[in-house]
């Protein structure tokens, strides 16, 4: 008898234990992976949050937001302070205490997890976004499928309109019929063209001499074969990037511009106002008939075909630059500056002994014949999801606590340009040193009521950059003044803001949407081995049509149809 | 007690009831309870989803579309690649994997010095603990075209080769280097079951071959080896079951150029669900569903021949 007691007291702890397992997973994480920062003090409390008041007014209590690597207040960088200072800012703001959760996802995959969170989630489940950042490709395909909240009238009658400088990029994304689901609160930037001086310098040449795809071609040839680095052997490259193209991120060609020129390997709309799709054009052969040559030449570091952004990034700052490359094409602005910061922090010198800088190459007359500059990219964009109840309470809750201060000109703006005070910025007055020691050492020096960037939380040696919104991109600048005067990205912006062009605008239909997977791994496939040599680009953009012809043609009636 | 006393114990048992016999044992069954629910809930509950292969499943656009998927999965020429190409590639692996390790199995016994022969299976076992992702960077590392590749650059200094060889990107040679990745990864550990079974030879049978005048090699073909083969066999009837789960190991190591031979089924299954905007789950639940079945069949498959060879099934 006892015995069987004994067994029984230990079956129900079983049960409830296993039982109490089940019952927590209800309440955790929902379907997304990632970091989060959650102001409240429980889990449970992340569940999306809110409720109609007496007075009829919708009262948000919890927020709930989905970012990618764009937010660089990240969790192990000072999230948990921009957090505290965000729901301080905005419940005082909008009259009632509000806590924010955010769910950061791994950059890579976000429109994999975004697409998952979304099909699984349902407005009010843990987890499930009320608000969201998303391309401008993302957008396209969501627009239509009524998960987003048309925020046109919000939009219109928002606060910061009458400080908007830049209205045209919010006015871009509505829909024929007037809708919009997409708020960007700046514009996209581009990719610009960086080259290393030290070995400009050595081969003899400035970034004036380089204004054709031939000077080009022969300053990375000189790159590959002439020892720019000075360390008397082979092993360097010209140029490096993240792919051959992107095929699955617009503006698709913006990591090699020089080699695909006019070619867009793409849907876009040509110059008539017609939908083509740019793989098959003849241009695309001429882009692909250069990268075969550059890698038949040895000035395109094989690595490019299978490297990710960052694998490129740090092989072109790398400490070991007897393997690294001169050229790299990467983001305009605060890039400049991250980009030196590596180099100096690797202390990569040049072949005269002193530190490596990187000049920025205007872009070549090809590009500028063609495009007209390097191209701007579609501003990304946040978006608020629709719960489908016919009432706008809750979305424009959202939209005023999320989107009207994200622009106020002041304290949340503030928050997501710079970071929290303290942590990533302040006005008090203060000393500090990075690199102490070393050769690249730097001493900064604040007076009292001096705004400035501080350490970054999570890399005390170098000097915190921005947050979310870019300063110099945002539509709506700040009001108070606080504006990080870095020269280098000063220069940086400058010189994109005047050679650029907008890109062209992202395709979506219903056709693409079901087979835009297939068609860029195809691509890719097909690039890849036309850029090595496997197969000609004639027979590479051949093989497309044969495989996709009908659904390519397919794709442009329905985008053209929508335009008429 | 003796065996007839125990016979007659069980038969009397079992002119019980059903209910009789659980009331009687009802200890056993409520201990047994929490792991039936456990099991319910964590690997049954989830079959559910099984339904969703006849769906349409985009977003939140759920609708029926009977047999569609299966129709537009036999159709589908990338399928059937990736089906074959699942087949051969987890085959050839299995009955190298296999072969090599007994090798490397029968050798390690023959090693005299036990403090050789535990060095040797402590380097041997230490590739299994690292993650497929970190061995394919490191051979990626190693084999790159780039100047950066070691083996390239070494081939190049000796004069042996005048251009890198694009070893992951070349469609004759991306299996052989794939085959050869996973055996520097997994045979040592695959040494593990046979060393174990060798370990339990009786000595005997080796002192009756020495009186009879054998050699070492006639040891290893009429002692050694006939110990193994049930070993073998049940080695790869179980691993028969699974050819079709292969996924981490490919992924880690295919790329666009070489997707004609690498494409595997769960690797097709992964691109169509994870790096397509809004999938289609309802599809790729499909393909799930049938690898399910095919991988169903090829247990019950083993189930038999395991009935055959060891005189009990596996299942």
């Amino acid at each position: 008898m006892k015995k069987k007691l004994v067994s029984l007291m230990l079956v129900a702890a079983m049960a409830v234990t296993a039982l109490a397992g089940c019952g927590g997973g209800s309440t955790s994480g929902g379907s997304t992976s990632g970091e989060s920062t959650s102001g409240g003090s429980a889990s449970g409390e992340s569940t999306s949050g809110g409720e109609t008041a007496a007075n009829g007014e919708y009262v948000l209590s919890t927020l709930n937001i989905i970012v990618d690597g764009t937010l660089t207040a990240t969790v192990d960088a000072g999230q948990a302070e921009f957090v505290a200072q965000w729901e301080k800012a905005v419940s005082e703001r909008i009259g009632h205490d509000i806590k924010l959760n955010i769910t950061q996802l791994d950059h890579s995959d976000y429109a994999g997890t975004v697409s998952r969170t979304l099909t699984t989630g349902q407005p009010g489940d843990a987890g499930y976004p009320d608000a969201l950042i998303m391309s401008a490709s993302m957008l396209r395909q969501y627009q239509n499928t009524g998960l987003l909240w048309n925020l046109a009238d919000a939009y219109d009658n928002a606060e910061f309109q009458s400080r908007i400088t830049l209205p045209n990029i919010n006015l871009n994304l509505r829909t024929s019929d007037g809708k919009q689901f997409g708020f960007a609160p700046t514009y996209g930037n581009g990719c610009v063209t960086y080259i290393k001086k030290g070995w400009l310098d050595k081969i003899g040449k400035t970034v004036d001499d380089i204004k054709t795809f031939d000077d080009y071609y022969e300053v990375l040839k000189a790159f590959t074969t002439e020892d720019p680095d000075g360390n008397g052997s082979a092993g360097t490259y010209g140029v490096i990037a993240a792919g051959f193209a992107k095929y699955d991120e617009a503006p698709y060609i913006n990591y090699m511009p020089e080699f695909w020129q006019g070619a867009y390997p793409n849907f876009y709309k040509n110059k008539d106002g017609v939908w083509v799709d740019g793989f098959a054009e003849d241009a695309t052969i001429g882009a692909l008939t250069r990268l075969n040559q550059g890698y038949k030449d040895g000035v395109i570091d094989p690595d490019t075909e299978e490297a990710g952004t960052k694998q490129a990034r740090e092989k072109f700052f790398s400490n070991d630059q007897t393997t690294s490359e001169g050229v790299f094409t990467y983001w305009a602005g605060t890039w400049l500056r991250t980009l030196t910061d590596n180099l100096e922090k690797n202390e990569v010198k040049n072949a005269a002994g002193e530190p490596e800088t990187l000049v920025q190459l205007p872009p070549i007359q090809e590009i500028k014949d063609t495009w007209g500059g390097y191209l701007n990219r579609e501003a990304p964009t946040w978006v608020i999801t629709d719960d489908g109840d016919g009432n706008d309470a809750r979305e424009q809750a959202i939209f005023d606590a999320l989107f009207e201060t994200m622009l106020d000109g002041d304290v949340v703006q503030t928050l997501w340009t710079y970071g929290a005070e303290g942590v990533h910025w302040s006005t008090e007055a203060e000393e500090f040193t990075t690199n102490p020691g070393a050769d690249n050492e730097k001493k900064y020096s604040y007076a009292d009521g001096e705004f400035h960037l501080k350490q970054s939380p999570n890399d005390p040696n170098t000097l915190w950059k921005k947050n979310h919104l870019d300063s110099v991109l945002v539509i709506a600048p700040l009001t108070n003044g606080f504006v990080s005067d870095d020269p280098l990205i000063t220069e940086g912006n400058q010189f994109f803001t005047e050679n650029c062009v907008d890109a062209p605008a992202a395709a979506s239909c219903d056709t693409l949407t079901e087979y835009e997977a297939d068609i860029a791994s195809k691509k890719e496939e097909l690039v890849n081995k036309a850029t090595v040599g496997e197969i000609t680009p004639e027979e590479a953009v051949q093989a497309y049509i044969d495989q996709f012809g009908d659904i390519s043609a397919q794709i442009c009636e329905e985008l053209n149809a929508q335009e008429g | 007690m003796s065996k007839t006393d125990n016979n007659g114990a069980g038969s009397r048992e079992n002119k019980k009831s059903l209910k009789q016999q659980i009331f009687v044992y009802r200890g056993f069954y409520i201990m047994f309870l929490p792991v039936l629910i456990y099991v319910l809930l964590i690997y049954y509950w989830p079959m559910l989803g099984v339904r969703y292969s006849f769906y349409s499943y985009k977003l939140r656009d759920i609708h029926w579309v009977g047999l569609d998927n299966f129709t537009k999965l036999f159709g589908e020429k990338e399928f059937w690649l990736a089906f074959k190409n699942t087949l051969e590639i987890s085959i050839v692996k299995l009955l190298l994997n296999t072969f090599v390790a007994v090798i490397i199995s029968i050798f390690l016994n023959e090693m005299v010095s036990m403090f050789c022969k535990k060095f040797v299976q402590t380097i041997i076992y230490l590739p299994h603990f690292m993650s497929y992702a970190v061995v394919a960077a490191i051979f990626t590392l190693f084999l790159s075209t780039s100047s950066t590749g070691f083996v390239n650059e070494t081939l190049k200094s000796w004069g042996w080769i005048s251009s890198s060889i694009d070893f992951l990107h070349s469609k004759t040679m991306w299996r052989p280097i794939f085959y050869l990745i996973n055996l520097w990864k997994e045979t040592g550990w695959g040494t593990v079951i046979f060393f174990a079974t060798l370990s339990g030879i009786n000595p005997e049978l080796y002192e009756a071959a020495s009186i009879d005048g054998a050699t070492r090699l006639q040891k290893i073909r009429y002692v050694t080896f006939p110990a193994l083969s049930n070993t073998i066999i049940i080695v790869l009837i179980l691993n028969l079951a699974k050819v079709l789960n292969i996924f981490e190991p490919v992924f880690v190591l295919y790329n666009s150029r070489v997707l004609e031979v690498s494409d595997v089924v769960s690797t097709y299954v992964y691109r169509k669900t994870f790096l397509t905007a809004v999938p289609d789950y309802g599809y790729t639940t499909a393909v799930g569903l049938f690898k399910s079945l095919v991988g169903c069949v090829l247990m019950l498959a083993s189930n038999v021949a395991s009935k055959k060879v060891r005189g009990r099934g596996i299942l």
